[in-house]
């Protein structure tokens, strides 16, 4: 009876009895899962198979040299290990200001506090390729080029208006009387917030901790002309080393690509629930 | 606690660290962005002030037009196909009885969490005339619709948009699916009594309680139109000729190959005002449906 009872919960009324339109979700899911297939399979195999005996299947024999040549002779690990530099950099900076911001304009009682609040959500309207040009004269004149920071910095003041956002509405439905202890128990406005305030959003930081590092991980349109130094390039901006010099060496661009895709498909499958829950949180805020 | 919530100190060191970085890498830049468009600007100098000269030239300027069109078709593309496709996919993978529904919200949402530069090399390789798996695979089945995908003036731009399309259906499909899922099953029931099919009670429940999220993904959509970039930089460069153009791609190559930094940021601030244009627009537009309905 129960279980009749939650399944009937869960029950939407679209009957998928219809068998043209199974094969259409089936069909669907080809279209968007086969290219990654096949980006997977040809990082196995060598030009003549990509391109003459056998395009579309799985390969012959898996050439894992693909992936050595690529790790070895094409700074691959270099870019990886940037791109993990970058993203934690931009991640722990966003959420330390996004929380401390964030409390300060929904918990604290201050003169301007709306006006900050909504000073820094302006930064969701702002497109990242709009400000392109005076971002990468900030980054020089501040002596960043060259530097790690100079991705870290923009990557975390853009990623701040959303965080701040998300962080201000949860912090809103903490009820006053968790600080009243606390202060009551002789705790100052920072013990409370560390010790009290920050560990109740832990779902909510969670959250944007993902967010935040598959945005940093994916970034393309900045790195692109924030980093000119061969040796600070992330992974999006290895991938197009390929473009030109190596265009005959397939297999290896493959191996880079699968190896660039990794950590976010690897973070996805782990925690897909929290990552789908992470993107579509914007929705609630912006919308 | 009127003191403990208004502790000056504690105020200044929670904001200060936010606002500044702000500040300076997001405010300061854009004001910069509209400021410096009234400017003849090579990017190295101070620049000589000229009024309104880059903005006479940029609506003037034939690849502006180009850019804009280009941006139209772009949005437009993505936006029939997400949110239809997320539609009916959500709708679809929502129903519990669904033979491997997880399995199903897995696909179609992983070309989400790659990255652009990933999905715009490998599609690159897709659309290859010579040796991509397209015309590979209408080869193999006889057909005769191969064609050059991204160096025809006239097709790029969709098959570009299309990948875009292809990539980002997922995120409406989620956005979508997660609306669905906060719609008490009690409004199916009611539906369902009154004599409503699976069809009409979409139609008539669950279209209307998700106006928000649609609200959301059209606004989306319709200002990554405008913005696009990365996908024809990677995989035309703007060509054959200026034909895959976009507004970002006009400022990135006025400033970054022309040296022109005064007249590409021209192009920004105009990107800026359309993006803001739009979003008003779509703002109003479910504003008045939603006043239509409560009358």
């Amino acid at each position: 009876m129960l279980s009749t009872l939650t399944r009937k919960k869960h029950r939407r009324p679209f009957s998928p009895g219809n068998s043209i339109f199974t094969l259409f979700l089936w069909f669907y899911g080809f279209v968007s899962l086969y290219p990654l297939i096949w980006m997977l399979f040809y990082s196995f195999k060598n030009n003549d198979e990509i391109f003459v005996s056998n395009p579309f299947g799985f390969p012959t024999v898996l050439r894992i040299e693909n992936y050595i040549k690529a790790w070895s002779q094409y700074n691959v690990p270099q870019y990886f290990l940037n791109s993990m530099i970058v993203a934690v950099g931009t991640v722990a900076i966003t959420i330390v200001f996004a929380l401390m911001f964030a409390y300060a304009t929904s918990r604290m009682r201050w003169k301007g506090k709306g006006f900050a609040r909504t000073f820094i959500a302006l930064g969701m309207f702002i497109p990242v390729q709009a400000v392109l040009i005076p971002v990468a004269r900030v980054v020089q004149d501040l002596g960043l080029m060259g530097t790690h920071w100079a991705l870290i910095l923009p990557y975390a003041a853009f990623n701040l208006a959303f965080s701040s956002m998300v962080f201000y509405g949860f912090f809103l439905g903490i009820p006053v009387e968790l600080e009243e202890a606390a202060c009551i128990d002789g705790a100052n406005i920072f013990q409370a917030f560390y010790h009290i305030i920050v560990p109740t959003v832990k779902p909510a930081i969670a959250t944007l901790i993902i967010f935040t590092f598959l945005n940093s991980w994916n970034e393309f349109i900045l790195a692109n002309v924030l980093v000119i130094d061969q040796n600070l390039k992330t992974l999006p901006l290895g991938i197009l080393f390929f473009q030109g010099q190596f265009t005959t060496d397939w297999g290896a661009m493959g191996a880079t690509m699968v190896i660039a895709s990794l950590p976010t498909i690897l973070v996805y499958t782990l925690f897909s629930n929290q990552v789908e829950k992470a993107m579509t949180i914007g929705g609630a805020v912006k919308g | 606690m009127k003191k403990f919530f208004g502790n000056k100190w504690a105020i200044a060191v929670f904001t200060f660290p936010a606002l500044l970085l702000f500040i300076v890498l997001v405010f300061y830049p854009i004001v910069q962005v509209f400021f410096r468009s009234f400017f003849d600007w090579n990017g190295l100098s101070t620049g000589t002030f000229i009024g309104f000269d880059n903005y006479a030239r940029l609506f003037t300027d034939k690849t502006f037009w180009i850019s804009n069109k280009n941006g139209l078709i772009f949005a437009t593309v993505i936006t029939v196909f997400q949110m239809t496709m997320a539609t009916v996919l959500a709708l679809a993978v929502s129903n519990s009885k669904l033979f491997g529904r997880n399995f199903f919200r897995v696909v179609y949402f992983i070309p989400v969490v790659l990255s652009v530069t990933v999905v715009s090399q490998l599609w690159l390789s897709i659309y290859n005339a010579d040796t991509g798996l397209l015309n590979k695979f209408f080869e193999a089945i006889g057909s005769d619709f191969s064609q050059n995908w991204l160096t025809d003036r006239n097709k790029a731009i969709y098959a570009i948009a299309f990948v875009n399309a292809w990539q980002w259906m997922g995120y409406q499909f989620a956005l979508i699916l997660a609306g669905v899922k906060s719609i008490p099953t009690s409004y199916y029931e009611a539906a369902k009594i009154d004599g409503a099919n699976a069809i009409q009670a979409h139609t008539k429940v669950t279209l209307p309680l998700l106006a928000e999220t649609y609200k959301f993904c059209l606004v989306i959509s319709v200002t990554g139109g405008i913005k696009a970039f990365t996908e024809m930089f990677i995989m035309t460069g703007g060509g054959p000729g200026n034909s895959t153009y976009t507004l970002t791609y006009m400022m990135y190559s006025a400033a970054f190959r022309g040296g022109e930094f005064g007249y590409g940021l021209t192009a920004a601030a105009v990107l800026v005002l359309e993006c803001l244009v739009a979003i008003l627009v779509i703002n109003r537009i479910f504003k008045t449906e939603n006043a239509a309905e409560e009358a």
